[in-house]
């Protein structure tokens, strides 16, 4: 992966990845609450996709020199695993860590790079990762830390 | 006639052409005196379409109006002041008792207008040239027609309260309940606030007249645990009591409570006196918490055989389990419950529906099902050595205390968390002698606690620790102790308009060592009693139920209520839920008995 183009079809692809994955663990969850909480996260990863197309096409841009609020949640939480009766906290553990292992992952390779379009393009979906986690942290801050 | 008379006349006219003595205009512009009683200017968006002018006013010079653009707001009537100028005598009256201060009188007095209709005006909301006027009659500075400050309640002192489990609030005498009830202005927006629409100025007219019988009444139409909500109900009411607009609120949840103490559970049968005529159908509750007592209570008066199934020994649910007895003593739990079940409601305690009975088996063998079984299940913090024996969940410790059993908490505590659940566990824990600190992620003043349950916890000798987030629990030396490491947190403005929320400072992180931790971030609900089928029918949402019109849900035999089917998740919202279903389940049953009412309203 060395030119912009590469990158972001990698990102459109673990976009898709993400919806794919929401939709899957939708399919196992026993209610329909959680069915639609799930394949309402995977609409959301197919939002992200289109953003990702429309930089793509020129007709969007990334803006990498934002500042996204970091509220840290999903850095200190345990890892939980996947099963038929998912609740909506461990949905948005799930999502929360997603988005922070992308973060990291665009943030690190952006780091490596010399300054360029490319490391432009890194950085900007590094925040674009960054405003997904803060997305489902505010979320968790809401919904499951209420009398937290 | 002599000739002066006869040419007097005609010497008139030698004035005809001289210069009148008379002006134009017979009256001059002279403003009022600085502090006249003119015309009536109100700042309706200060009002709150209270009407204590309307009632106090001795002419009846004042109507209350329906003005769209107040309509529907918080607390609010969405009522403003007509005037009636054919019958004010600018006494002031309306403007000494106005609650909101949002009445006043301009020094304008003269208005001269061909239709006589511009008389009756909405001050505020009618153009007049005198609203926006700086001089004329304001209420004096520290004036008032009633007391500023609400009647004191006589507490336990924190010293004593901490060593033992007596209740702590002592409760108003008649002197002072009747002292206290004449601060009510009457004007209802409590009643539109209270979720189950209780009549307040009413019962605490009751008071006034020393008719605690009739208040009493009045109680039981809209909600059968008033001895419980006396103590502990949120009291929504007290919030938009306007009395509280430039003073403290009247304590509606205090007198509610006085009205109760004035009987003993066995003056209930003959001061209610209900007649119960059995209609032959049958429903079945699940959970005798302050949702299904409540629709019990309903039910049961309109003729249903009611059967409560409940899990636990006794009834009242997060009441008996959750409230320590230092705010909602047993014995006045056990009044508002026995009187219900002395109606004749059949409660099968130690009956867990799943696993003694099936659900599928109620839905068979009753006409209508209702499901108020509450939020149980502590929530997880998901952090790190959570599951470190030594870190309890509020909710068992509560559990435990009411059982009688020892919580085993030591001397130590750390209780996480700001809601009313920590403040109670932690304030067990107080009386158990143990050092209680509260880690709370975000403000004080942003604790969804009770105010005055995070004051006594204080009081109590609790130690609260602001915007503290708990990261990790790790071993500490002793296995009966469990270390817990939290950073201090800075509240951030939430770019999207939210709260501010609580963000991590990794470079101020503490640990400190506990005999305990006890987490009580929030609950969730138990639905394991239904089967995925019936999950797939019934709406729910981030573990709630989204029930319809009286608390229906998708399924025709099944209403729901309560704590899991409500945003508010207290007692009075309980309570109301399950009236509100005993109503629907009444149409859903007995639909021909509406048909026929709603073609006689038609």
């Amino acid at each position: 992966m060395n030119t912009v183009d590469e990158i972001l079809d990698f990102a459109i692809d673990q976009e898709q990845q993400a919806a794919d994955f929401y939709e899957d663990v939708a399919q196992r969850a026993e209610t329909a609450g959680m069915k639609k909480i799930l394949l309402d996260f995977s609409e959301e990863e197919k939002s992200h996709k289109r953003i990702l197309q429309d930089v793509k096409a020129g007709e969007h841009e990334l803006t990498p020199e934002q500042e996204v609020l970091d509220l840290k949640i999903s850095d200190y939480l345990v890892e939980v695993e996947i099963s038929d009766n998912i609740t909506y906290q461990d949905a948005l553990i799930i999502a929360m860590k997603r988005e922070r292992a992308a973060y990291e992952l665009y943030s690190d390779m952006a780091a490596k790079v010399p300054a360029s379009h490319l490391k432009e393009v890194l950085e900007g979906l590094a925040i674009e990762e960054a405003k997904h986690k803060l997305f489902f942290e505010a979320e968790y801050d809401e919904r499951v830390l209420m009398d937290n | 006639m002599n000739l002066k008379d006869l040419l007097s006349p005609f010497f008139v006219w030698q004035r005809a052409f001289e210069k009148p003595y008379t002006t134009m205009r017979p009256i001059q512009d002279r403003p009022g005196a600085a502090a006249y009683r003119g015309f009536h200017i109100n700042i309706a968006e200060t009002c709150i379409g209270c009407g204590s002018c309307h009632t106090i006013c001795q002419n009846e010079a004042i109507d209350m109006v329906a003005v769209e653009e107040f309509a529907g707001r918080p607390g609010d009537s969405g009522l403003r002041p007509r005037f009636d100028y054919g019958r004010c005598c600018w006494c002031a009256l309306c403007v000494d008792i106005c609650t909101a201060s949002s009445l006043r009188m301009s020094n304008e007095y003269t208005w001269l207008t061909r239709d006589p209709t511009d008389y009756h005006f909405t001050a505020g909301v009618d153009e007049t040239s005198w609203q926006e006027n700086e001089l004329g009659y304001r209420r004096a500075e520290g004036y008032r027609l009633f007391p500023e400050k609400r009647v004191e309640m006589e507490m336990l002192p924190a010293d004593e309260s901490v060593n033992s489990f007596e209740e702590v609030v002592k409760g108003y005498s008649e002197e002072q309940a009747k002292k206290e009830a004449d601060r009510c202005v009457e004007c209802g927006i409590c009643v539109a606030t209270c979720p189950a629409h209780m009549d307040v100025p009413d019962y605490i007219h009751s008071i006034r007249d020393g008719d605690y019988e009739k208040g009493l009444q009045l109680m039981y139409r809209t909600n059968p645990f008033p001895a419980t909500c006396g103590r502990i109900c949120t009291r929504r009411c007290e919030t938009v009591c306007p009395v509280g607009i430039d003073g403290e609120p009247v304590a509606i949840r205090w007198l509610k409570r006085f009205i109760v103490d004035q009987f003993e559970a066995k003056d209930y049968q003959r001061i209610l006196d209900e007649t119960i005529t059995d209609n032959g159908k049958k429903v079945a509750i699940i959970g005798a918490g302050p949702g299904g007592m409540s629709a019990a209570y309903y039910l049961r008066k309109k003729g249903y055989a009611v059967t409560v199934y409940e899990s636990q020994q006794t009834a009242g649910g997060m009441l008996r389990y959750g409230v320590p007895s230092y705010r909602l003593p047993d014995d006045d739990l056990d009044k508002d419950i026995d009187y219900i079940v002395s109606l004749g409601v059949e409660v099968k305690y130690n009956t867990r529906i799943g696993e003694d009975i099936k659900f599928e088996q109620l839905l068979k063998d009753y006409d209508s099902v209702f499901m108020s079984t509450g939020l149980s299940v502590p929530s997880n913090m998901r952090i790190h050595g959570e599951d470190h024996p030594r870190v309890l969940s509020g909710l068992q410790v509560l559990a435990d205390v009411a059982n009688g059993r020892d919580p085993g908490i030591g001397k130590k505590v750390a209780v996480i968390g700001g809601g009313n659940v920590a403040m109670d566990a932690a304030r067990v824990s107080r009386r158990y002698g143990a050092e209680v600190t509260i880690l709370y992620r975000r403000r004080i003043s942003e604790m969804p606690a009770d105010e005055e349950e995070i004051h006594e916890s204080q009081e109590e000798g609790c130690i609260i620790v602001q915007k503290a987030i708990p990261v990790e629990l790790v071993n500490a030396e002793s296995q009966q102790q469990v270390s817990i490491r939290w950073g201090e947190a800075e509240m951030v403005d939430d770019p999207k308009g939210g709260r501010p929320r609580p963000v991590l400072q990794e470079d101020r992180m503490h640990t400190e060592t506990y005999d305990s931790i006890i987490s009580a971030i929030g609950q969730g609900s138990n639905l394991d009693y239904i089967s995925k089928e019936m999950h797939e029918q019934l709406e729910i949402e981030w573990g709630k139920f989204t029930p319809g019109e009286y608390q229906h849900t998708m399924l025709e035999k099944i209403f729901v209520g309560g704590d899991f089917a409500n945003r508010t998740a207290d007692a009075i919202s309980a309570i109301e839920d399950g009236h509100h279903a005993a109503r629907g389940i009444d149409r859903y049953l007995n639909p021909a008995a509406y048909i026929e009412t709603e073609q006689q309203v038609d």
